[in-house]
């Protein structure tokens, strides 16, 4: 009887990846190893830059961005050169993926906020190229000002909570705008990252809409989620852009999404 | 009649969360300092980026012994000639005996001078 039980589950379980599996949403991703640095800290971030489903860890291979860079105190600084190439896998992926990394020292007290314009990806499952312009703030030395910045991207989310010393529940609220200009009602897709450093035990999602939650905008385009577990969130707004990109010679859809990453800790 | 006891307490609790739950963010003062050109600059902040006006500025060497002490302009900013190449410890002290500090590295204030 015990057997017979165990095998159900499992036979549950396996069912459950199963049917899980295809219906992850693509994230870009970009992870600094700091999001608030203090003068105690290390000044010298780490900094991840993927393309993955960020709850179930499958990495997709990243060519080298098109954009990579920095705006602190209204000024951009191109890191793109600063970008080295590293390999990696999920916990059930049997080969290795290209994703990116970059050293970046802090020098001076205020917000970085780092952005990523990918090179288009093409996903022959949905037939259109995904663009994920993506972005986050990482706070320095006791000077809360930028986060609120525009860093001027075709598309982005500009955070209206403040992205960083955050609680595990506390409310992010966002506004997505498509070239400058707010987008009514748009969707965002809002997942956790498993391998956020900390993560006491893997997420397993006991089905499909756990996976990817999903919230409107309203009618400025401001969204909000409240997030419920300490580690990394991604926030993805996504849109189809009004040009294409040529695939063997036929003219393709681009999905372009506006991504933001923010951090929580638990309040203890 | 017994309404107002409540409100009163309500009304008692909000000004006294006006009058401290709002400075001690707004209170929290920072300091930063770097080496360039022979000199240290040091800027004075709030979070939200108000610069420190009038604030005292004193600077400790490694022995802990007050070297020089100045006062932040209305920018936030007071810099003085590197007197020695050490490690420093730069205090500031806003009114209302708010403090914070910053230690300035010895291979920092070399390679600044």
């Amino acid at each position: 009887m015990k057997t017979k039980k165990f095998m159900q589950f499992m036979m549950m379980v396996a069912v459950m990846m199963m049917v899980a599996s295809p219906v992850a949403a693509h994230f870009g991703t970009i992870i600094p190893s700091d999001d608030i640095v203090t003068q105690d800290d290390d000044k010298t971030l780490k900094i991840e830059v993927k393309f993955l489903h960020p709850l179930e860890g499958h990495y997709m291979e990243m060519v080298k961005p098109k954009q990579f860079g920095v705006m602190h105190d209204g000024k951009k600084t191109d890191l793109l050169a600063s970008l080295q190439a590293a390999k990696a896998k999920g916990p059930d992926q049997d080969k290795s993926f290209t994703f990116w990394q970059a050293d970046f020292k802090i020098r001076r007290p205020g917000d970085y906020t780092f952005f990523v314009e990918p090179t288009p990806y093409w996903e022959p499952a949905e037939d259109c190229f995904i663009i994920h312009y993506t972005k986050v703030c990482v706070d320095a030395l006791g000077l809360e000002e930028g986060w609120d910045a525009p860093v001027g991207l075709e598309t982005e989310i500009i955070p209206m909570t403040r992205p960083y010393g955050l609680w595990t529940g506390n409310l992010f609220t966002g506004q997505v705008l498509l070239k400058g200009k707010p987008v009514p009602f748009a969707e965002v897709e809002v997942e956790y990252l498993n391998e956020s450093p900390g993560n006491k035990s893997i997420v397993v999602p006991p089905s499909d809409p756990y996976v990817t939650q999903v919230v409107k905008a309203d009618a400025n385009g401001v969204f909000s989620y409240a997030m419920p577990r300490a580690g990394w969130w991604g926030f993805a707004a996504l849109n189809e852009a009004d040009w294409k990109i040529k695939h063997d010679g036929q003219d393709k859809g681009v999905e372009i999404g506006a991504v933001f990453w923010v951090h929580t800790i638990d309040m203890k | 009649m017994n309404i107002m006891k409540p409100m009163k307490y309500v009304l008692v609790v909000m000004a006294v969360v006006l009058l401290f739950g709002g400075t001690a963010m707004a209170h929290k003062v920072s300091l930063f300092a770097y080496a360039e050109g022979g000199k240290i600059y040091t800027e004075s902040y709030f979070p939200d980026g108000k610069p420190v006006q009038g604030g005292k500025v004193m600077v400790y060497d490694s022995q802990d012994q007050l070297i020089l002490e100045g006062v932040t302009d209305d920018e936030g900013l007071f810099s003085f000639d590197i007197p020695k190449i050490d490690d420093f410890n730069i205090v500031i002290n806003a009114t209302m005996g708010h403090k914070n500090s910053f230690k300035l590295k010895k291979s920092e204030v070399e390679a600044g001078k």
